[in-house]
């Protein structure tokens, strides 16, 4: 069961730092909410007391989106089904549609936010492979003084283990900026034990850019999940097939790279597998995407060929 | 206000919400979840609570027109929102579409998923009205149900969405006629209406003025002699009305479905991990928490047998006194002469298989209310599905004479089996008897899971002579099954897989042993078909094998010895009629099988893949279609 003394939903930024300065030991800062409840259950966190619970969801500023130039800029408000529903997040951010579809379910991506999913460095994160792959950074504030500070940092870098970030007390997470990649095909993978509220065994994210005829890959970017105490981004297949014609022959061959990057606990044969699997897949799916829009049917067909 | 809620060392918040349309103010726990503030608080029972960890469903509402799972919300969050519950929907007493749909269908059985599936489905005709079947399939994704299958749920969504839409008349929401007979026909469900709109209580719904909360400290311990409990912390800790362990039993302690070797709480030694140890009944289930966290109890540990091998070997740890050898039942069927039938044989195969433990995992959690009448009658409310058994138990386990004894079977939110053990109903009887209060006593889904009986885990070893025709001679049949810590239903279930061994077929020669031992694993017991899955499962598995060895045609090889009228069962019992050449001719027919031995697979078959294979599982029905309209000239 989960304990708290104290339920307090600041309107200000400024309001959550100083409210989160002051707060007892143990207490929280919680967007959705929807990993804390689970996690104060007998087999997890058991019955926790955590004094004061901050909810960051009525931030005056944390909900929405706005382009900035080319990279797209998620308040701290952001949940997964933004992803599924907002035409424009689809149309900027192509690979997160699926990964939204596959995350939880429709009730809980309506509470869960992209941050919190970060923030929390599961290495199974659904959310973690596609922002590799957009180079996503995530911006934290923190109170110097009287003053609100903020940093960034490349969420690569951020999520240095399981559940360990680089967010230091005080400090709370306030946006995810990514790239604008409209025009990219995206994709994302998944195998759980089942389709909707089941932790990724591996997740895989991909996104591919072809030059106009839809021959040769102008830009690739991959990224795993759940293969390892963090999500790791594939830059020596994305090297590969930068400038390459996409053949069967080479997605077979690029395939064949990211299964020495599985270090998982358990299952590793497994995971190994079906990496090889996914990288292809995500590569073709993401080229099928780009196929539906007319324009760039010949790179799906040459890779059929 | 319930005394679930607030806890005394903590200042209750105050909730503004609007609740189906009218405000209301609540007092709640920081802490609370919006399903206690909605159940607990409102009394608005249809929200319930099946897993309390967002993976079930059951407990879906609308928090400002967005349906989420109130189980993960805190209720402070939900603060001035605007609230609506599965009671909401039909407020002026007639259903909705879905709901009718559902009350059509026969979408619910067991009930206790379905205000969560109505919800869900709501909310999918609510965001897209014209939603595919792939799409309602995808949006529902996060509604479990255990009894239907979905067929008949989603076959509701797919009704009720032409209604609203008008492509299909209000009139398709009315019952089938049946004519002169309900056989062969659709018949509406008269227990629907009170599903479909939440109003059913269940007994995890119920409350009675006064009542208390049981929470039940639990083994951690797979096997281990209990030293010595010392309650009197958690007898003093205030807020607490009792606390119970194996000494307040007055009578004869010990219940079980055949063999009655299971104490109300753990007497002496615990035999598996999540053992009722003590219970604790107070005014809330937090203050029965924390008692139960200042219980202390000392174990001495023994070795464990974790496997039913081990469990056969000489010299292993005794589970039970009453039991030297650890064997629970062994059931032994003879008939013909093996030896002669294996010799008579052209082929003999031997295959060994396994089966492993499974959960029952129904949506309603274990959950009772025991109270004691104005008469002395000793009452419990619960789930159970053998509620005359379980009285009787009762009346030697607290001596009283049986018409001071009552059980009163509350709807079962799914049992499959699971609830035919009375692994709680008599620790609330003896906390309503020892406080004169009612208790109530609600198991979490882990408790549900650690405590309750699993299906039997089976090894089986099966060897089979067949002539070459195809004709089996011989069959030797040895099982063995981990029954767990407690007898429960192990002797039933193994008559039951040493009945159904060898299948419908008609053997003339046959030997069959089931067995079954104890382990210090979670008991195993009754679950569906009751020891015939795992039998079915070697046996059909050794005809396939047998079929592909002798170039047969599985379907063939199954005609060759099924039974027929005036055939000997294995237990030689003459048939006066038998159906499984129409059971076989129907499902050779509806899977389109490709005649021939089955000796070919993969994408060379024929009959994979037609008419009415169902797809792979995918989700993205809203990608695609959002990706296809975008890209529409």
């Amino acid at each position: 069961m989960l304990y708290c003394d104290t339920y307090l939903q600041p309107a200000t930024l400024r309001e959550a730092l100083e409210l989160l300065r002051v707060a007892p030991e143990g207490s929280r800062v919680v967007a959705g909410a929807t990993d804390l409840l689970p996690w104060a259950r007998d087999g997890r966190g058991g019955d926790v007391q955590v004094p004061h619970l901050i909810d960051i969801t009525r931030v005056d500023g944390f909900s929405g989106w706005r382009l900035e130039g080319e990279r797209v800029r998620l308040n701290a408000g952001t949940v997964y089904q933004e992803f599924l529903e907002d035409p424009d997040l689809v149309r900027l951010l192509p690979n997160m549609p699926q990964c939204a579809a596959w995350f939880a379910d429709d009730q809980i991506r309506r509470q869960a936010t992209l941050i919190g999913n970060i923030v929390n460095a599961s290495p199974a994160g659904d959310g973690l492979p596609p922002m590799l792959t957009l180079n996503a950074t995530i911006e934290v504030a923190r109170l110097d003084g009287d003053r609100v500070q903020t940093r960034s940092v490349p969420v690569e870098a951020f999520v240095t283990g399981p559940g360990r970030t680089l967010l230091q007390p005080g400090e709370i997470a306030t946006a995810v900026t990514c790239d604008a990649v409209e025009g990219y095909g995206g994709s994302f993978q998944k195998v759980g034990l089942r389709r909707s509220l089941v932790i990724s065994a591996v997740c895989c994210a991909a996104l591919v850019k072809t030059d106009a005829k839809g021959r040769l890959v102008e830009d690739a970017r991959l990224a795993l999940g759940g293969v390892g105490p963090r999500p790791i981004r594939l830059r020596d297949i994305e090297e590969m097939l930068r400038g390459k014609e996409l053949t069967r022959d080479l997605i077979a061959k690029v395939s064949l790279l990211p299964a020495r990057h599985v270090a998982s606990r358990s299952r590793v044969e497994y995971r190994r597998a079906v990496v090889q699997g996914f990288v292809g897949s995500a590569i073709e799916d993401a080229l099928a995407a780009l196929c539906v829009c007319g324009t760039h049917s010949t790179a799906k067909e040459a890779v059929d060929a | 206000m319930p005394d679930t809620l607030t806890h005394p060392t903590v200042t209750a918040v105050t909730l503004d919400l609007t609740i189906n349309g009218r405000r209301q103010r609540v007092q709640a726990d920081p802490g609370a979840r919006l399903l206690d503030v909605l159940r607990d608080g409102l009394m608005l029972t249809g929200a319930k609570e099946g897993c309390g960890a967002g993976e079930c469903g059951t407990c879906s509402v609308f928090v400002d027109g967005k349906l989420i799972k109130s189980c993960l919300m805190p209720a402070a969050k939900a603060q001035g929102a605007e609230v609506e519950t599965v009671e909401g929907l039909a407020r002026t007493g007639d259903l909705t579409a879905v709901q009718k749909a559902f009350h059509k269908t026969g979408a619910s059985q067991c009930g206790y998923c379905i205000p969560g599936m109505v919800m869900a489905a709501t909310a999918t005709l609510r965001d897209n009205p014209d939603a595919d079947i792939e799409e309602i399939k995808e949006r529902m994704g996060g509604n479990i149900c255990r009894c239907t299958g979905y067929s008949k749920i989603f076959e509701a969504v797919e009704i009720a969405r032409d209604v609203i839409a008008g492509r299909l008349p209000h009139t398709a929401l009315d019952p089938e006629a049946v004519g002169n007979s309900f056989i062969g026909h659709n018949t509406r469900r008269l227990d629907a209406p009170s599903k479909v709109t939440g109003r059913l209580r269940y007994a995890g719904d119920m409350v009675m003025p006064g009542m208390l909360h049981m929470q039940v400290l639990r083994s951690p311990h797979a096997h281990a002699k209990i030293v010595s409990i010392d309650t009197t912390e958690a007898e003093a800790y205030p807020g607490v009305h009792c606390v119970l362990t194996c000494d307040d039993v007055p009578g004869e302690d010990g219940f079980g479905v055949f063999v009655e070797d299971q104490p109300v709480m753990a007497r002496d030694k615990v035999r598996h991990v999540g053992e009722a140890v003590a219970a604790v009944a107070a005014d809330s289930v937090r203050t029965a928490r924390e008692a139960m966290a200042l219980i202390r109890v000392e174990y001495d540990e023994l070795p464990g047998l974790f496997d039913p091998e081990d469990a056969l070997k000489s010299g292993a740890p005794v589970i039970h006194d009453y039991a030297a050898d650890n064997v629970v039942k062994h059931i032994p069927v003879r008939k013909g002469d093996i030896a002669a039938g294996f010799s008579a044989a052209d082929v003999i195969l031997e295959e060994s298989f396994s089966t492993q433990q499974v959960e029952h995992a129904y949506l309603e959690p274990e959950a009772g209310l025991a109270y004691v009448d104005h008469d002395g009658v000793v009452t419990v409310v619960s789930p159970s599905q053998n509620i005359t058994h379980h009285r009787h138990m009762l009346s030697h386990i607290i001596a009283k004479p049986i018409n001071k004894v009552r059980f009163i079977m509350s709807p079962v939110g799914g049992g499959f089996g699971g609830k035919e053990d009375m692994i709680y109903q008599g620790m609330l009887a003896l906390a309503a008897m020892k406080t004169r209060r009612p208790v109530k006593l609600v198991f979490t889904r882990e408790e549900s899971f650690v405590a309750s009986a699993k299906r039997h885990p089976s090894r089986t070893r099966c060897r089979m002579g067949l002539t070459k025709a195809g004709r089996i001679t011989a069959v030797e049949f040895e099982m063995l099954s981990d029954g767990g810590a407690y007898g429960m239903s192990s002797e039933g279930v193994m008559r039951k897989a040493a009945i159904l061994s060898c299948g419908p077929y008609e053997i003339e020669n046959l030997k069959v042993d089931t067995k079954v031992v104890y382990t210090n694993n979670t008991p195993s017991g009754a679950f569906r078909t009751f020891g015939g899955m795992q039998a079915q499962f070697a046996t059909e598995s050794m005809m396939d094998m047998a079929a592909e060895r002798l170039g047969m045609d599985p379907f063939e090889i199954r005609r060759v010895n099924m039974m027929r009228a005036g055939s000997l069962t294995h237990t030689q019992q003459k048939l006066a009629s038998a159906a499984i050449d129409r059971v076989l001719d129907a499902a050779e027919g509806a899977s389109g099988w490709e005649k021939g031995a089955p000796s070919v697979r993969g994408e060379s078959r024929g009959d994979l893949d037609g008419p009415g294979t169902r797809r792979p599982c995918t989700l993205g029905a809203r990608v695609r279609e959002t990706a296809t309209d975008r890209f529409r000239p």
